[in-house]
């Protein structure tokens, strides 16, 4: 047994015990001991990532005789130091953000008990330590974002959050009990072993057991990650303090994308749910990145801007680019967490700062700057924009690992990606500048740096993650039928293409004002829907509704007996 | 015989429509200390009756009546559930919610549970009601009545006393790591896995009720009289219950898992 491993997620549960039994009413004892163990759970996590990429081998400890394992695999290492140190940020944040909130304390004591439930989810080797884990983080999240309990609007969304989440604990419980009761076993690592030997060995429901519960482990993991049908909820935690929608969006609600790998060994012998979950992705991606761009709320914008992300984290793992999830998890948690906690301040420039466009008179008179934007030819950028990515993509994927373009999934993301870098450009050739050669010259640059910063670090992340054999199974597991792989990239390299081109020529020839003068009440009722959050609140409050009021009914009957 | 004993054992370990007679039992206990000691003991004697008089009546049953009669448990946990989310009086939920979570007994008889196994799950279902139902008398007595919802922010002025109705509240809705938890996993453990259906909507609801349970209890601002909160020794008690209920929920939890 190595005490090492095994305390981790002990400091901080114990930090908040001390806190609740001696330090309820010492602001600042409480403050101290919490950043004190958040940040020794981090110095162990680092210590003990250090050792397993030096001489580790994945193990299983075991803490309780039939549950309370603790599988340190490096998926779980490198889960425990990003949430130790996204943790670690929240919790020095919320030192002075909190101090004139009331239960100062208990609000330290209720992050530290949330970090601890996350380590033992992430690290859960036992179906029973996963289900314990899985359910205390909503109920924990519940209380966090719930901290202001003067306000009912942080209850009304708390509960929200709560009652997704329980849709989501759901499809778990089922997949648990089938994999228990199909494989006679609890721990993980034993039941991903008999499943590699003979994947379609149990059948129920006239679907094999790997079929089922990566259905249901999908499911489970797209209420978490609010993918689209389940994500109400996420834009509306920012009703809770700062600090926690910070936690939230950098690292609860990447909970989808760790359960995907946690159960990746599964999804090695089931297409269905990977194909499900590439859709849903999808959907969720675009939905989330359109509702985001309506906001005038900052916050509410990047709730839906975590939205669109966790879309395409489910993507990457509906391709079959599990690691590449996880560094994407990863990557979202720090850049979501600093936009959160640098939120306020954005706000503050905002109040300062007018935001009224500038005059075009005053701008050429006394800036002595261009009325009329200097840009490149609207066939010289288009070429650029649409050429450039494809290439700088495709080498830097040839020179880092040439056998991934034989994966299905690894070129759909190279579309995607595609699309991201050529938006980049037209972003910047949209900008107003002196030299526009200069200007794209520099986006190109940066592009370049990006993309082979991208590329190398996801596929060593790759490889540390998983075998070059999972990893191939993984791809092959979310491929379809060659031609319909064919057919499908044809159409989408048409369409990027040509939606490239009509983007840039609509643009040269102020196309875009022609069309929504023309179309007017169309895009008035795109934006009501849209503004609405496409009805789907108000449709499940409805509902709600309904079945309270027969639940009176019923009551009113019976007598309340 | 046979009959009598089923039926008797089916108003004590609640099944719907007899499970009438049970609530109405509790209900017309004195007092909250009278309906908390009701709950307790009432179930327990249920699982007394069932095994101690001679062999199993449910299991006497032809195979077709055993599979209705689970079928009535089912539906009985899951109505019980939908009418407590619509319940604002504090020991009118909690036994509504415990007689959904007491039904589920006969999951584990028909299944062929030991007897201490199915006393182990009603007592981690009923002794959580049955803290309910004395904080709810603490309550009444400060505030005429324990509903919620009338008055908000019950957690701002009554800390103490909502901090124990909320952890005792998780604890009847099979929060993890209180033994009611294990309890249901033992539930699901021994059931096929087509049975599973009806206790996942069973688990939503609870989820449901539970959420505007505690909705309704801690939030708002409250604008009444001035309450005075419980006493510190009485807390204390009442956290040490609980504290060590969870404990045993997290030591012994392979005596109610039965896994």
């Amino acid at each position: 047994m190595d005490p090492l491993a095994i305390i981790v997620p002990f400091v901080p549960a114990l930090a908040a015990l001390l806190i609740f039994a001696v330090l309820r009413h010492s602001k600042p004892g409480a403050a101290r001991l919490s950043v004190l163990a958040t940040l020794v759970t981090f110095l162990l996590s680092l210590i003990l990532l250090g050792n397993y990429v030096a001489v580790g081998l994945p193990r299983v400890e075991y803490i309780g005789q039939i549950w309370g394992s603790i599988w340190l695999d490096p998926l779980t290492l490198i889960m425990w130091a990003f949430v130790s140190g996204i943790s670690l940020l929240v919790h020095m944040y919320s030192v002075r953000y909190m101090i004139e909130e009331p239960n100062y304390p208990r609000f330290f004591a209720m992050l530290d008990l949330m970090t601890a439930t996350i380590l033992f989810m992430v690290s859960a080797a036992d179906l029973i330590t996963l289900l314990v884990a899985w359910f205390l983080v909503g109920v924990l999240l519940y209380f966090l974002l719930g901290h202001d309990t003067d306000r009912p609007a942080s209850g009304r969304y708390a509960f929200w959050t709560q009652i997704t989440y329980r849709v989501g604990d759901l499809p778990l419980w089922l997949a648990a009990f089938i994999l228990y009761k199909s494989y006679h076993s609890l721990a993980l690592p034993v039941i991903f072993a008999q499943i590699a030997a003979a994947p379609n060995a149990v059948q129920i429901w006239g679907m094999t057991v790997p079929a089922w519960t990566g259905i249901l482990v999908a499911l489970a993991a797209f209420a978490r990650s609010a993918q689209f049908l389940l994500h109400g909820w996420l834009p509306y935690t920012m009703d809770g303090p700062t600090p926690v929608s910070a936690l939230m969006h950098a690292g609860i609600v990447n909970a989808g994308g760790f359960l995907f790998n946690r159960f990746a060994p599964i999804f090695e012998y089931t297409g269905l749910a990977l194909h499900i979950a590439f859709v849903v992705g999808l959907i969720t991606a675009v939905v989330g990145s359109a509702l985001m761009l309506i906001q005038n709320d900052v916050k509410r914008s990047l709730g839906y801007s975590t939205m669109g992300q966790m879309g395409f984290m489910v993507m990457e793992c509906g391709l079959g680019a599990f690691p590449l999830a996880v560094f994407h998890l990863i990557a979202h948690g720090f850049f979501k967490a600093s936009l959160f906690l640098g939120a306020g301040n954005a706000i503050g420039d905002a109040r300062a700062n007018d935001g009224v466009p500038p005059d075009p008179i005053y701008v050429y008179i006394v800036e002595r700057r261009p009325t009329k934007p200097l840009r490149l030819p609207w066939l010289t950028a288009a070429a650029l924009t649409i050429l450039v990515p494809v290439l700088v993509l495709s080498l830097s994927h040839f020179f880092v690992a040439t056998h991934l373009f034989f994966e299905q999934g690894v070129i759909v993301l190279l579309f995607f990606a595609w699309v991201t870098g050529a938006q980049a450009l037209f972003a910047a050739h949209k900008m107003t500048h002196t030299n526009p050669w200069q200007l794209m010259g520099g986006i190109l640059g940066s592009f370049v740096l990006v993309v082979i910063g991208y590329t190398l670090i996801s596929h060593y992340f790759a490889r540390f993650l998983y075998s070059h054999e999972a990893s191939l199974r993984l791809y092959a597991s979310a491929s379809i039928g060659i031609l319909s792989y064919e057919v499908l990239m044809i159409i989408l390299a048409l369409l990027f293409v040509g939606g490239w081109v009509l983007t840039f020529f609509g643009d040269a020839q102020n196309l875009g004002e022609r069309i929504s003068q023309r179309w007017h009440g169309g895009y008035l009722a795109i934006y009501a829907l849209l503004s609405r959050e496409l009805y789907i609140n108000d449709l499940y409050v409805r509902v709600t509704q309904l079945l309270l009021s027969a639940s009176r009914r019923l009551n009113v009957w019976l007598r309340w007996s | 015989m046979e009959w009598i004993v089923l039926l008797l054992a089916a108003v004590l370990l609640p099944v719907f429509p007899l499970s009438w007679i049970f609530n109405r039992l509790i209900g017309s206990a004195p007092g909250p200390w009278g309906r908390a000691l009701a709950i307790l003991v009432l179930p327990q004697l249920g699982v007394l009756l069932l095994y101690h008089t001679g062999p199993l009546a449910l299991l006497l049953l032809p195979l077709s009546l055993q599979r209705i009669w689970l079928m009535l448990v089912l539906f009985t946990s899951v109505f019980y559930a939908f009418r407590a989310v619509s319940a604002r009086e504090i020991s009118i939920w909690s036994r509504l919610m415990a007689s959904s979570g007491l039904t589920l007994s006969w999951l584990l008889v028909a299944n062929g549970a030991q007897v201490h196994s199915v006393a182990l799950f009603v007592l981690a279902l009923s002794l959580p009601a049955a803290l309910l139902m004395i904080w709810a008398g603490m309550l009444s007595d400060r505030m005429g009545g324990a509903y919620l919802g009338l008055q908000g922010g019950l957690a701002t002025v009554l800390p103490r006393l909502s901090a124990l109705i909320t952890l005792s509240a998780l604890a009847l809705v099979a929060t993890p790591i209180f033994p009611s938890f294990f309890g249901l996993l033992q539930v699901f453990h021994r059931l096929d896995l087509a049975w599973l259906w009806p206790l996942l909507l069973l688990l939503l609801i609870w989820g449901w009720s539970a959420g505007r349970f505690l909705q309704d209890l801690l939030f708002g601002i409250y604008r009444g009289e001035p309450m005075v909160d419980l006493s510190l020794g009485i807390t204390w008690i009442g956290a040490v219950v609980l504290f060590f209920f969870a404990l045993s929920g997290l030591i012994w939890s392979g005596a109610w898992t039965g896994i």
